[in-house]
């Protein structure tokens, strides 16, 4: 049935919060938003073969984009905080906190 | 009946997976876990038939996001040694998982709530290439010129930000 593939974007959205909550790691916490946008992806395309129309596709298409600017920018930022502080904690980037 | 175990063996790889990915100490052993996800999603994808995403989702995710996302980890070399402590991650997922729970319940009721329909592989060449490319072109036309714009600048941005040591000298 076509809700156990809701069910199953719920899970994996709630794990994605979850590696975001729970995890300090940089790399860690980039790769558990990847994981919560597919999530969002699989919504999608879900909802797009329940009501037959291809709209869902354009848009986890555009997702997919969206991931890709994001993976560019945000592991440039990553490197970028390596080598000004050789780490890779989260609380350690804590320059906006005033 | 075929369908429905290639959904439950699809649907475990990657609960496992992402379970993997928030377990894993070593971001080299999540990104390996995460792959495993994607590659089931897509998996996941075809049963819906959605053969164009199918497709992007094994090239543009698997292969190349993920790529890029292992080659930052070997580039900088993590040992062991490097990884943060994490001591108290255990109760920041116990606490999460509490926290979680009543949501997703909520939300797993509400989708329970909807109209059901067999998940068949539909005919006349739904989520084919040419299908999507008409809708793309024609309804998202905008959408897709501004997510090309945002492209550019962030290339741009990743230009500029990892290549500023070398421009300082």
């Amino acid at each position: 049935m076509i809700q156990n593939y809701l069910i199953l974007s719920v899970i994996l959205f709630c794990i994605g919060i979850l590696g975001v909550i729970s995890r300090r790691n940089v790399f860690t916490v980039f790769m558990s938003i990847e994981l919560m946008l597919n999530a969002a992806n699989l919504a999608f395309i879900t909802f797009s073969r329940l009501h037959e129309s291809m709209d869902g596709h354009v848009l986890a298409l555009l997702v997919m984009a969206v991931a890709a600017a994001e993976a560019a920018l945000a592991l440039a930022v990553v490197i970028l905080l390596h080598k000004h502080k050789g780490n890779l904690d989260t609380n350690v980037f804590s320059l906006l906190k005033g | 009946m075929y369908a429905e175990w290639l959904f439950i063996v699809f649907s475990v790889l990657s609960v496992l997976g992402a379970i993997g990915l928030v377990l894993f100490r070593h971001p080299m052993s999540g990104a390996m876990s995460l792959i495993v996800t994607m590659i089931s999603l897509a998996g996941l994808y075809a049963l819906l038939s959605a053969k164009l995403i199918f497709v992007l989702q094994l090239i543009v995710y698997a292969g190349a996001i993920m790529s890029l996302i292992l080659f930052i980890i070997m580039f900088l070399n993590i040992q062991t040694s490097d990884l943060p402590e994490e001591k108290g991650r255990f109760y920041y997922l116990l606490g999460g998982t509490i926290l979680i729970i009543p949501i997703a319940s909520f939300l797993i009721k509400v989708v329970k709530s909807l109209p059901g329909s067999q998940t068949t592989i539909v005919g006349n060449g739904f989520g084919g290439v040419k299908e999507v490319g008409l809708v793309l072109f024609q309804d998202w036309l905008l959408p897709f010129e501004i997510v090309s714009i945002l492209l550019l600048v962030s290339l741009v941005g990743a230009v500029v930000l990892a290549g500023k040591r070398r421009l300082s000298k």
